[in-house]
């Protein structure tokens, strides 16, 4: 390998390096109240005590709407940098969170996870960094199993070699600057890597244009998050969660501070990131599977089959409304009663992973077994 | 636990104290028992439950008696620019030379080179060496030893973390050092992913059953016993290969892995045509899964065997042998002049350099061939390469992160009950044992691993300051028994340090984290 190649490995190139951000709602989330179809007589007749009325819904194309707690999201949407693909889920019927969660992770009975095999085959495989794959909290998800380097972070000073740790820098820097070849650009760039982050954490963050993060657990990750990504220190992926969508009772009362937050701190992440930034970054919105489409008796809804994806930034073709709607009538349904999947997440996250470098070869390792018809997304 | 803090605080109110607290009482206890050579109070502490002593690989903690506390005379240690050819073994066939080990293994009245003879025969021939206090460690992770349907009692990631504290301790403490390298070995040459679903249970056994017990011995032989593990019946596919009607076609995974990466190798000679003629010969074989009864077992299925003729690399297999196609299939390729030099060339890279000389490999090859297999035997050749001793590869073989941690455990005589700590920085570093995706296996190329640094010197700066749950070190005691920090940085790097390394180390504030953190211990 050559020296060249060894400064982009440690640092991360901050002009050619893109970022993909992962964030999974765990406990299934509903995608007919974050995306509500407001101009199907179906939905309305399903969810009598739960629907979002046309009117109340903040508009998207027409036929579908944004939940109102979302607006954080419309001008992203609006400005094209948000796409939304609908009944979107895998092919997993279980309904169990864990076996669907498990198999979306993998991309199906595979080793190691998709976000992982890509890291490691079809990111930048020349130019592995060490912060190349972080989560935000405290446990890596299983998509990531199997990533040349992946890292659960939960504050700025893991990325540290400790506070009074001058004396000893200075003399890493020294002996490392005495050898040759590879080893020696990698110290070289690490100690670099070490010096942005400790001027990244030394200094006060004063998010960009304006944006006002929440004061909850999410938005401050992704508050973090930005910073690492605006530090350019090679990050290639992260991965999120925002727990708490399995809302068997009393639906609004769980999802309503939950949208609030998916909106508000990824509409602030992007303002954030600003043009710039979020032209190479890409956040995708997934979850395991949907609910069912008729509510419950406890005004909340149990385990289907369909649920909704969003996209963000890095290069989308968003203000759209991606694919075809299976709709809710009772012969289109699914098992028991859901929204059909018409669109594989592998479909969805392949044409993503392109923009970040996969090509056709590397997405037959990243999705194995599996024929994939990608969406225009 | 800070330093200084060592008491025994678990003594006085033992019913009271949580599992993980009376593990900490015993590393504190043994912190103090080592520096004060009270050997008083280890009957005291072998009363307290819970109590564990202190594990060291037993004869190898180079102790120095100091019975009067008069200064003694510093210890032997490695001297020159370069390691000798002592060192230079002891660091390629284990995971890192001990404080003391080189004062033991050279005694007096050898020389460096016979002592590293010495020390190639013992690791040859493990079963002299007792290994029971590591043994006794490992057995109290029970669930590592429950017979193979018993494994899918278990959930998956406490099975996966014990399976992962079990080669931590192992490549730390066992005296069959050499063993334990060549495990890691051919747990990535036979690489599956305990990820893939049911591996997650069954790379437990295969581990204990496939790799282990033919870490030293036939290749032919652990060829075998890999073909028909129920993991790699799942791995590669191979218990969804079958032919029960002419429409199927069978799964090639397995065949194609077989030839490219077990065996001959993807130069090897083999065409598209003997990766499906061996998928016909191996259709059949498949494995219970867990739903079913006698789950992980073993099957052939004569009518989903594919029983017609077949030909393999030239050599026919007629029809009609049933399950025994697969014995013929292996016997073809398990001796095979390319597996020779496959093999060969593997074991050159791990032991020799990157790029091991042409002849090394070729005598290699060739004794592997003349002792069809033996695993000793094609090392013994290996280590009498004159490019095993060649002075140009010394101290050039870049660590992986395994290799680095444990070599920095082993190097600070750490007591050590491995726990998710140092499994994260594995994760972190991309080496986590039993999770790399695809059937390669871990790189024995240094390149991809040179970006883990960052890692390194974390874990250097957190086990100098006894940061690490579960390990502990006496930075006293290993100064003492040294004779000072030159022969403390002498034992970890394998030579004399640079005068630029001693100044270093003296104005770096942290002398310890600042070694292990060095490009030189990187090396070996």
């Amino acid at each position: 390998m050559s020296t060249e190649s060894i400064q982009t490995l440690v640092t991360g190139n901050g002009d050619a390096r893109r970022t993909l951000v992962v964030v999974f709602l765990r406990g299934a989330a509903d995608g007919l109240s974050l995306v509500p179809p407001v101009a199907d007589d179906d939905y309305h007749r399903a969810r009598p005590s739960m629907r979002i009325s046309a009117q109340a819904a903040l508009p998207l194309d027409g036929f579908f709407g944004l939940h109102p707690l979302m607006r954080a999201l419309l001008p992203l949407y609006k400005e094209g940098l948000m796409a939304i693909v609908h009944a979107a889920g895998s092919e997993d019927t279980t309904r169990s969170h864990f076996e669907a969660q498990d198999f979306m992770e993998h991309g199906g009975l595979a080793a190691g996870g998709w976000l992982g095999r890509f890291l490691r085959y079809g990111g930048s495989p020349s130019a592995i960094s060490a912060l190349g794959a972080i989560t935000l909290g405290p446990k890596l998800p299983e998509s990531l199993r199997g990533a040349p380097a992946a890292t659960a972070i939960q504050s700025l000073d893991q990325y540290s070699l400790g506070t009074d740790a001058e004396q000893l820098t200075q003399q890493l820097r020294r002996l490392y600057a005495l050898q040759r070849g590879e080893i020696a650009a990698a110290g070289r760039e690490t100690l670099n890597a070490l010096g942005r982050l400790q001027a990244l954490r030394s200094s006060t963050y004063t998010p960009a244009n304006g944006a006002q993060y929440g004061e909850d657990t999410f938005s401050q990750r992704l508050r973090m998050l930005a910073r690492l990504i605006k530090a350019r220190v090679g990050l290639e992926a992260a991965s999120i969660d925002l727990d708490g969508w399995d809302s068997h009772f009393t639906q609004a009362t769980l999802l309503e501070p939950l949208m609030q937050q998916l909106a508000g701190g990824l509409g602030a992440f992007c303002r954030d990131l600003g043009p710039g930034g979020i032209a190479t970054t890409s956040v995708v919105v997934m979850t395991e599977f949907g609910r069912r489409v008729a509510e419950n008796s406890s005004f909340g809804t149990d385990h289907g089959r369909g649920s909704v994806m969003f996209l963000l930034g890095g290069g989308v073709r968003g203000g759209r409304i991606v694919g075809k709607w299976p709709g809710l009538a009772s012969s289109s349904l699914e098992g028991p009663g859901d929204l059909a999947v018409a669109h594989n997440y592998r479909d969805v996250l392949a044409p993503v992973l392109r923009r970040h470098g996969a090509a056709g070869e590397h997405l037959r390792v990243i999705f194995p077994d599996y024929e994939l018809r990608e969406m225009d997304v | 636990m800070k330093p200084g803090n060592a008491q025994p605080r678990g003594a006085d109110a033992p019913g009271t104290l949580t599992r993980r607290a009376f593990i900490r009482t015993g590393a504190g206890a043994a912190a103090a028992i080592s520096a004060f050579g009270a050997t008083g109070c280890e009957e005291k502490l072998a009363k307290i439950p819970g109590y564990r002593p202190p594990l060291r690989e037993s004869g190898a903690a180079g102790a120095l008696p100091s019975l009067d506390g008069s200064p003694h005379p510093s210890p032997p240690v490695p001297s020159g620019a370069l390691p000798d050819i002592l060192t230079h073994t002891v660091n390629r066939l284990s995971y890192g030379l001990r404080p003391g080990e080189y004062a033991r293994l050279l005694q007096p009245g050898r020389s460096p080179g016979e002592a590293a003879q010495a020390y190639i025969n013992a690791q040859l021939a493990p079963e002299g060496v007792d290994d029971a206090a590591l043994e006794a460690e490992v057995r109290r992770l029970e669930v590592l030893a429950e017979p193979l349907a018993e494994l899918f009692e278990y959930k998956e990631a406490y099975l996966l973390r014990q399976m992962t504290k079990a080669t931590l301790l192992r490549a730390v403490y066992s005296r069959h050092q050499l063993k334990e390298v060549m495990v890691q070995f051919w747990s990535d040459h036979f690489n599956i992913d305990s990820s893939k679903g049911e591996c997650r249970w069954l790379k437990a056994a295969d581990e204990r059953e496939v790799i282990r017990p033919h870490a030293l011995g036939q290749f032919p032989t652990m060829l075998r016993a890999s073909a028909l593990s129920p993991a790699m019946l799942w791995y590669l596919d191979g218990r969804v290969n079958r032919t029960a009607s002419p429409a199927e076609r069978p799964n090639e995974n397995y065949a194609r892995e077989l030839l490219e990466l077990h065996t001959l190798g993807v130069h090897g000679g083999y065409t598209q045509q003997d990766v499906m003629e061996v998928a016909r010969c191996l259709s059949g074989w498949t494995v219970r899964d867990r739903y079913q009864l006698r789950k992980g077992v073993v099957e052939f299925h004569a009518d989903q065997h594919d029983d017609g003729a077949k030909t393999v690399l030239g050599k026919p297999i007629p029809a009609g042998l049933g399950k025994a196609d697969l014995d013929r299939v292996l016997e073809i390729v398990a001796l095979h002049p390319s597996t020779a030099q496959h093999l060969a060339r593997k074991l050159c890279r791990r032991f020799i350099a990157d790029g091991p000389p042409a002849e090394a490999v070729d005598a290699v090859a060739k004794q592997y061939l003349a002792s069809r297999g033996d695993i000793r035997a094609t090392l013994r050749a290996l280590f009498d390469c004159p490019a095993f001793a060649d002075p140009q590869f010394r101290a050039g073989r870049f660590r992986r992160p395994f290799e680095f941690i444990v070599a920095a455990l082993r190097a600070t005589d750490a007591d050590c009950r491995p726990g998710e700590e140092i499994a994260a920085y594995l994760t972190s570093m991309g080496h986590a044992p039993y999770q790399y995706p695809t059937p390669e296996g871990y790189t024995l190329s240094p390149g991809p691993w040179m970006a883990t640094l960052m890692w390194r010197w974390n874990f250097a700066i957190a086990l100098s300051a006894n940061k690490i749950e579960g390990t502990r070190i006496d930075l006293d005691r290993l100064r003492t028994q040294a004779g000072g920090d030159t022969g403390l940085m002498a034992e970890a790097l394998g030579r004399t340090p640079t005068s630029d390394e001693r100044d270093a180390f003296a104005q770096s504030g942290n002398g310890l984290a600042l070694l292990l953190a060095s490009p030189a211990f990187q090396y070996c």
